[in-house]
């Protein structure tokens, strides 16, 4: 079959998104598809240019190419999925946040004014129409998949890929706690660094880079924790599959994270996961106590369960089995039967 | 973002009144709102956007009419026909030739001729006898720069109109049940219908039906909740019909505790009407937040509650026969009236509750007052790459684009919201 796999692209930009459609492409290939990645480069401000740019992919014809058709789109993340197509799937990342939960937070993008207001709303337009179209509607997390309920009325299902891949391995529990994720503020990575403070002698790793390195390089210093963190920015996957491997447990809160790869790589490696109650997507495979633990987003809390897994090696093997029984359960042969059912 | 609600609200008795009562606690939360007192002449200060609930009653919207002729803005239509309303403003302002005027407008040399009958009183009002064939919306239309309507009937009856603008649909909110015990009426079951009684009601029709049901099923009361309309005799169709106090129970105007009482101590409610104003009943509304099966008329909004919640009687020469039937059905199968019911509570949680229809006024409002820019704006951006390339307003492809980017609103590619 051929396929196109539909994702905007954010110059120089990149993350947890592109890992996915990469791989997806990749899969789909590897399964006799002809598969390929669809791009267009999005800009969502300022004004009403967030409109413009879903226009471009609305005027896309990807019925056929080159004389030959398309049978399939898997369009991701806005607003990609604004394309037109007969057989559109969208396994959705996320919607544009800043129309809907985002709104009148730090994080939002639409101010008070008239002409603000109603290009919030043609967003949430844009999204009932162009993800009403979809043949098959999936989320990768339930937290989405609510999202898109509550804002749209349309229903997905829940379908969670699975995490990049790594030589995933368990070479023991050696006390520090590994957080790897973009360093922005959305992750709260400063939860961590105040909470090593709060435990003493606990580790911990910080790898990736990110804008909000500087900040939390910054409380490092200040709580003195120089020779109790470690800052490694970005590394190789060997390097990765090595932290993960040793480490005693994943520290991985972000707030209201649209899906989150972190508990999965955590899992594949025998890890528990520390988490936080008003985390989202990870809450799906983060359970309280039988894969990780799940705390208040409060330094205190997550230096204690740092602290607990550190103390009790035990428990965070059996914890972190219990995650990877179910994140092997999660493959591309599942995904990609579903996706294309 | 700051509007102006012009509404009739209480502790004025209206039924948009009691409207606005219920949606406003839950829309300012979303919305600044400022709501002019009755009468007032002047708007509020640094308003966005002025919002005008117009419906049938001259009493309380002539003066909201007033205000939208002074400053267009988006008019919330609760009733299509607003005959009487423009008779009221007219005729009962001693304007007669105001009226010649609207009814000319509206139905040209025939309809000035028709007025001339009902000044000299020649033929019977034209708001009673015939309000679906001129509706007089014409004014108020031309005067809405957007429109909120609750159904589709009037959605498309104002498109009928030749109305342009954009339309946003709203549904009626429903009330929250309040925690009142059922009256104590009995009945086996216990039928009630609710407003005024008379013919538009399908007073005549219902009595019929029930009189036949009452035959096979001689447990059954009819409760009749509401004002006898002047000159429909009901004592003698009672009488006629051989229905006694056994049979039907009779309540006048209530306040609104009694009539939730009532209500809830009904097994079926029956709501019927034509000819329809186009518009939504509160009381159709309450009775699916109590979770009642309805028997409403194929007509208007009636027409477009689901199957699951309500039984449909056409208005034809068997609309008495087929609402027997459907009085039966539900009268023998308490089955069905439980899965009715069950459904309309489903319906009104899911569709009618009040966040969700301040939220989608909320959107309706943020829409009219910047819609407009923001389409512009995108069409400018469009509009520049497309000259680049050679393509001006009079290409086909302008027209191409103008299509493709109709999903961003009414004012692009010709397509309204409704």
């Amino acid at each position: 079959m051929r396929i196109a796999v539909c994702r905007p692209q954010v110059p120089f930009a990149h993350g947890g998104a592109e890992i996915m459609t990469d791989a997806l492409v990749a899969e789909l290939r590897a399964r006799g598809h002809e598969a390929d990645l669809v791009t267009v480069p999005f800009k969502w401000y300022p004004g009403s240019t967030v409109l413009s740019q879903a226009f471009l992919w609305r005027l896309l014809d990807l019925s056929e190419v080159d004389g030959r058709r398309v049978e399939m789109v898997i369009a991701t993340k806005f607003p990609s999925y604004a394309v037109r197509h007969e057989e559109k799937r969208v396994w959705l990342i996320h919607q544009f946040r800043q129309a809907y939960e985002l709104d009148g937070t730090e994080l939002g993008q639409f101010g008070p004014d008239p002409v603000d207001r109603a290009t919030r709303r043609k967003v949430q337009d844009l999204d009932r129409l162009a993800l009403g179209e979809a043949t098959r509607l999936f989320a990768t997390s339930a937290n989405v998949a609510g999202r898109l309920e509550r804002s749209t009325g349309l229903v997905a299902e829940v379908l969670p890929h699975p995490p990049q891949a790594l030589p995933y391995r368990c070479d023991g529990y050696e006390g520090f706690v590994l957080s790897a994720s973009r360093l922005d503020r959305a992750k709260r990575i400063d939860l961590l660094l105040e909470g090593v403070a709060l435990q003493p002698g606990l580790e911990a790793v910080i790898v990736g880079d990110g804008p909000d390195r500087d900040r939390l390089q910054g409380i490092a210093r200040d709580r003195g924790l120089n020779g109790r963190v470690r800052f490694e920015g970005r590394v190789d996957e060997e390097r990765l599959a090595d932290l993960y491997g040793r480490c005693s447990a994943v520290f991985y809160a972000p707030i209201d994270e649209d899906f989150g790869m972190g508990p999965y790589e955590a899992f594949l490696s025998g890890k528990p996961v520390i988490t936080a109650v008003d985390s989202g997507g990870p809450l799906d495979v983060v359970h309280d106590r039988r894969t990780g633990l799940v705390v208040a987003a409060e330094p205190a809390a997550v230096g204690a369960a740092a602290a607990h897994l550190r103390d009790n090696p035990d428990e965070a093997a059996r914890l972190g089995e219990a995650g990877r029984a179910i994140a092997v359960e999660v493959t591309w042969d599942r995904c990609i039967d579903r996706l294309l059912l | 973002m700051k509007l102006a609600w012009y509404s009739p609200t209480p502790p004025e008795r209206s039924g948009i009144a009691d409207y606005a009562a219920l949606v406003l606690p839950s829309l300012r939360r979303l919305v600044d709102v400022d709501v002019p007192r009755r009468g007032s002449r002047r708007p509020p200060r640094n308003v966005d956007l002025n919002v005008y609930h117009i419906g049938n009653n001259p009493d309380s919207h002539a003066w909201i009419v007033e205000a939208l002729r002074r400053r267009p803005g988006l008019v919330v239509l609760h009733d299509f026909v607003l005959h009487h309303l423009v008779a009221g403003m007219t005729i009962g302002r001693g304007d007669g030739h105001g009226y010649l005027d609207a009814m000319e407008r509206e139905g040209g040399v025939v309809g000035r001729l028709l007025a001339h009958g009902v000044l000299d009183k020649r033929i019977p009002p034209l708001w009673e006898s015939r309000p679906e064939d001129f509706h007089l919306a014409g004014e108020v239309l031309g005067l809405a720069t957007g429109l909120v309507v609750h159904s589709r009937y009037v959605r498309d009856r104002a498109r009928g109109a030749g109305y342009e603008g954009p339309i946003w649909g709203v549904p009626h909110p429903a009330w929250p049940v309040p925690a009142h015990a059922p009256a104590p009426v009995g009945g086996e079951p216990l039928i009630g219908t609710f407003g005024n009684v008379n013919a538009s009601k399908r007073a005549p029709q219902l009595l019929e039906a029930f009189a036949r049901l009452r035959r096979e099923q001689p447990g059954a009361t009819l409760l009749l909740v509401g004002a006898t309309s002047p000159g429909f005799d009901l004592d003698r169709r009672l009488q006629r019909l051989g229905l006694d106090a056994a049979g039907v129970v009779r309540e006048g105007y209530v306040d609104e505790s009694r009539l939730w009482a009532l209500m809830a101590a009904c097994d079926v409610h029956v709501n019927l009407r034509s000819p329809t104003m186009g518009e939504t009943s509160g009381t159709a509304i309450r009775a699916l937040s109590l979770g009642k099966p309805l028997v409403v008329s194929d007509a208007g909004w009636f027409s477009e509650l689901p199957d699951t919640v309500a039984l449909k009687v056409p208005v034809d020469g068997e609309e008495t026969a087929t609402l027997t039937a459907a009085l039966e059905l539900l009268a023998g199968r308490p089955d069905v009236r439980a899965a009715m019911g069950d459904a309309a509570n489903d319906l009104a949680r899911r569709e009618h509750g009040v966040d969700r229809v301040a939220e989608l006024y909320a959107s309706a409002f943020e829409q009219a007052a910047g819609g407009r820019a923001v389409e512009d704006a995108v069409l400018a951006d469009i509009a520049r790459a497309a000259a680049d390339v050679g393509i001006g307003p009079d290409a086909p492809e302008a027209r191409e684009i103008a299509r493709q980017l109709s999903f961003l609103g009414p004012g692009v590619g010709g397509h309204g919201r409704g």
